[in-house]
């Protein structure tokens, strides 16, 4: 009742950062009904999935301050348990999504004994190596479809049991509700003991310890929970697209797009993954479709997204929200 | 059988021994000071105990417990609370949320835990610094901080590694009082290294000396100021002509 | 006999990977940061060799040394244009940083060159073989394997023997010592960046004799690399050698105990797998490195 209560009171922040979530849900909620195209449509549902994302991974890598770029393999456990029991054995969603987070969770806790033995540059280039280990399985097993990938397969009408829906419209609410989850559980966790642990352990791994925090438990436990955020995503990411193959759920730059959406918006705070979100996935789409379909101009789309991951690291590495707070800081 | 008894230690760098071989007790209630010259091996005995290093050989008891070979946080959950030498100026948690990581060792409800952090930094006259962070204090409030989040654990056994150290006078006379005070109010067991004669010598009841990681002596701090190993390992001619 | 073979082979790769891993353990030794676009001045290492082979019809041996200049160059631009600005930020910045160079340079390739595979048909060497006894030897990759053994001597005797390496690594060991002793980090670090770059970019270009070149290639070799890295001892140049010789060895001979046991989980889409974990399992059992040297 408690923890309810701490995931839904958002009074230690300003007046203006309230008001601004009160606009933004309304927003989100009114989205579908300002006749926006679906091209746009699809750019607000792949914003609402990387702030999931995000927020999942702000759990470890922002107050935790754990480099974690391996998150990509399980956005891949979650999609390809949701797929492959929807296709072997007709199960619906809604029971292969919690056992793609079981499975998710079970699999961090096997991995994150190992890999909190690790700090700093090892322990970032670990994540990458069991990352890639499980994309190379994949790509080469052919049980799940290898390289190729699999098709889930498509109903005649719309099934809410299977999360098969004519409309986009659907799947947005379906990952704005999601969102919502997240946000609320993350206001929770930033408050909870938990939250300061992992923020104590970022600041000073030595004096933590000497408050008597288990240093490598928590590190796992967090680790884990972000896993569960991404597996969520992951298995939405199945129902949604209908197709998924290694490339597209477990790449390095998808686990690197994760990490530097909650960067960039400004980590360890609750509102960084979603503004990092908010910035770069347009951002990608957009030029994307602007540029990348140009004849002679392929690659510049994501030269400038590099250049401002570049830039962003070189001059403002607390992120966009780092720069917010600066401000305001000043104006006190 | 003693609160905390520790037999035997050593530590060894790599041929630097820095504990040689030190054994001591500390009864429970004590106030007990260790000094030595710089680099004589007393935070590396503080860390041996804690469970920071490793010691190559020898053991720890804690009341009663065989902690040897804990990790520092078990040797915390344990009772044992310890500050830093060096602490880190840190960027990332404002000194209440500093305090209440301590008090969460004990509790796991969010709201005791702040009202127990209130309480310690109350007591430590630091509620008006609770909203800043750490890098923006001085470095005597941030050495308080650091006091104040080790007392959040509630500890039995409190080591304190130069808490007193870029004091004046004044400061170190209020140090001395709120170590008085945790002592006999709050039950709690002080064993301190420290560089400020004058303070070792007014808060301790008794005192070891270390010096290139072994133990020259042990005493009433009346008596070690008069052991000449102690003089011309540490305190020289100044301070004894000074007496 | 197929073993045997597997041994020589991968000795030969494990050559060019000492060589491609050289630079990433000088900049690691020397500032403590990774670099994730080390894989891309390979890259461009490779595609200048093949871009002088087809529009000038330089021989790709004779090119070599361009590939080598294009590294510096490419390593001393990043470091005063970029890497130097890194440095001031947290150790997360520094990693996106340069991966977001990674990014940049990856995606300038296929600008410029578009994501094409491209493979040099024509030079002194391409295709042709030597047989000696039973062993057959593609002559491209015996040149790499000599003359990056070559390459990674000369940078060895460089950094233990003349001044300047001398001064690297004194640096490399203790910053602040060093900046005492009157040595100027900012002229280390460039200079670090230098040698990766350069030593990088030249087995970018006895790569591109037999391997494709395309503008993704990097990361795999980056990996390779870090592996290496990671198995010498982050910083030492001893280790990253044998750790090379030993990642390429690993490489070649998995897919041979695959095919002899008849297993398809050792074939050869795994080798790398191999690696990544190889990498894995020696950094949480001896985090120090295989051999444990510190230079
Ligand atoms: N982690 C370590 N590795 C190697 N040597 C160490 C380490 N920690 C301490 N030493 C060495 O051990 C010796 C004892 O150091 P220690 O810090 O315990 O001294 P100290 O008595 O606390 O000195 P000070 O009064 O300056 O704090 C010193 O020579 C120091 O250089
Ligand atoms: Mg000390």
């Amino acid at each position: 009742m408690e923890k309810l209560k701490d995931a839904l009171d958002f009074s230690d922040f300003s007046k203006a950062e309230r008001i601004g979530l009160v606009i933004f849900s309304v927003f989100l909620f009114a989205f579908p009904w300002i006749g926006a195209g679906s091209f746009t449509t699809t750019v607000m549902i792949q914003f609402l999935l990387f702030s999931l994302f995000g927020m999942g991974w702000n759990t470890i890598g922002g107050y935790g301050g754990q480099v974690e770029l391996g998150k990509a393999q399980y956005v891949g456990i979650g999609s390809y348990t949701v797929a492959l029991m929807m296709v072997w054995w007709k199960v619906p969603f809604w029971v292969s999504m919690p056992i793609g987070i079981l499975i998710a969770v079970g699999y961090s806790f096997i991995i994150g004994y190992p890999l909190f033995r690790l700090k700093g540059h090892y322990f970032a280039i670990a994540t990458i190596c069991t990352s890639l280990v499980l994309k190379d399985i994949f790509d080469n097993w052919n049980l799940v479809g290898a390289a190729k990938g699999i098709e889930l397969p498509i109903h005649d009408h719309p099934d809410f049991l299977y999360m098969q829906f004519k409309s986009d419209t659907y799947y947005y609410y379906f990952i704005m509700a999601l969102f919502y989850i997240a946000l609320f559980y993350m206001n929770w966790f930033r408050k909870s003991k938990l939250g300061y642990q992992l923020r104590m352990i970022k600041d000073d791994e030595d004096a933590a310890e000497s408050l008597g925090i288990d240093i490598r438990w928590c590190k796992i436990k967090a680790y884990s929970i972000a896993s569960a955020f991404v597996a969520v995503g992951g298995g939405f990411m199945a129902v949604y697209n209908l197709y998924i193959d290694p490339a597209s759920t477990m790449e390095l730059s998808l686990s690197i797009k994760i990490a530097l959406m909650a960067m960039l918006g400004g980590a360890a705070s609750l509102w960084g993954p979603i503004i990092g979100a908010a910035f770069l996935v347009p951002l990608d789409r957009f030029l994307g479709s602007w540029l990348g379909g140009q004849k002679g101009l392929t690659g510049i789309d994501f030269m400038i997204y590099a250049a401002l991951i570049m830039i962003v690291s070189a001059y403002q590495p607390r992120g966009i929200w780092g720069i917010i707070e600066q401000f305001r800081k000043r104006g006190h | 059988m003693s609160f905390l008894t520790v037999e035997n230690i050593v530590k060894d760098f790599g041929g630097l021994v820095a504990n040689n071989n030190v054994s001591f007790t500390i009864e429970e209630g004590e106030i007990v000071g260790l000094i030595g010259p710089n680099g004589a091996g007393k935070t590396t005995l503080f860390n041996c105990i804690v469970g920071y290093h490793r010691p190559d050989s020898g053991k720890v008891t804690f009341r009663g417990k065989d902690v040897t070979g804990f990790r520092p946080f078990e040797t915390n959950r344990a009772g044992i609370g310890r500050t830093f030498q060096i602490m880190k100026v840190t960027t990332g948690m404002t000194v209440l949320e500093n305090v209440m990581v301590g008090s969460f060792c004990r509790t796991n409800n969010r709201n005791t835990a702040r009202g127990e952090a209130l309480h310690v930094l109350g007591d430590l006259a630091l509620d008006a610094v609770k909203d800043y962070y750490i890098n923006e204090l001085p470095i005597a409030i941030q050495r308080k901080v650091g006091l104040a989040r080790a007392l959040a654990t509630k500890p039995a056994l409190l080591m304190l590694d130069e808490v007193a150290s870029g004091l004046n006078p004044t400061e170190i006379e209020e140090v001395v009082e709120l170590l008085r005070r945790l002592n006999s109010a709050k039950k709690i067991t002080l064993f301190l290294i420290e560089h400020i004669m004058e303070m070792v010598m007014k808060v301790s009841q008794r005192v070891i000396v270390l010096d290139y990681g072994e133990k020259i002596a042990e005493g009433l701090p009346a008596d070690i100021v008069k052991d000449e190993n102690v003089i011309k390992a540490y305190l020289g001619e100044k301070y004894a002509q000074g007496l | 006999m197929l073993i045997a073979d597997a041994l020589l082979q991968g000795i030969l790769m494990g050559l060019l990977f000492a060589l491609v891993s050289l630079g990433l353990t000088v900049i690691f030794g020397v500032m403590d940061i990774v670099n994730f676009a080390h894989g891309e001045f390979l890259m461009l290492g490779m595609y200048s060799v093949y871009w002088a082979n087809l529009f000038f019809h330089i021989d790709p041996l004779i090119a070599l040394p361009v590939s080598a200049v294009v590294g510096v160059l490419l390593g001393l631009a990043s470091y005063y244009c970029f890497i130097k600005y890194l440095l001031r930020g947290p150790a997360i910045a520094q990693l996106f940083g340069t991966f977001g160079l990674m990014l940049f340079l990856q995606y300038f390739a296929m600008f410029l060159f578009s994501a094409d595979y491209r493979m040099i048909d024509k030079g002194l060497l391409v295709g042709k073989s030597l047989s000696v006894g039973p062993f057959i030897f593609d002559w491209t990759k015996l040149a790499a394997g000599i003359l990056s053994l070559i390459a990674f001597a000369v940078v060895y005797y460089f950094l233990h023997k003349t001044k300047t390496g001398k001064a690297l690594q004194a640096t490399s060991l203790n910053k602040e010592a060093a900046s005492y002793m009157g040595i100027r980090t900012d002229r280390m670090n460039a200079i670090a960046w230098a040698i990766g770059g350069g030593t990088v970019g030249m087995a970018g270009g006895l790569l591109v004799n037999f391997y494709y070149a395309y503008p993704m290639v990097g990361i795999l070799f980056v990996m390779i690399a870090f592996a290496c890295v990671a198995l010498g001892g982050f910083g030492s140049i001893k280790g990253v050698f044998f750790a090379g010789l030993l990642v390429g060895i690993l490489e070649m001979i998995f897919p041979v105990f695959g095919h002899l046991i008849g297993s398809d989980f050792l074939g050869p889409h795994f080798k790398f797998t191999v690696v990544y974990l190889a990498y894995f399992i020696i950094v949480v059992v001896r985090p120090q490195g295989l051999f444990g040297w510190k230079n």
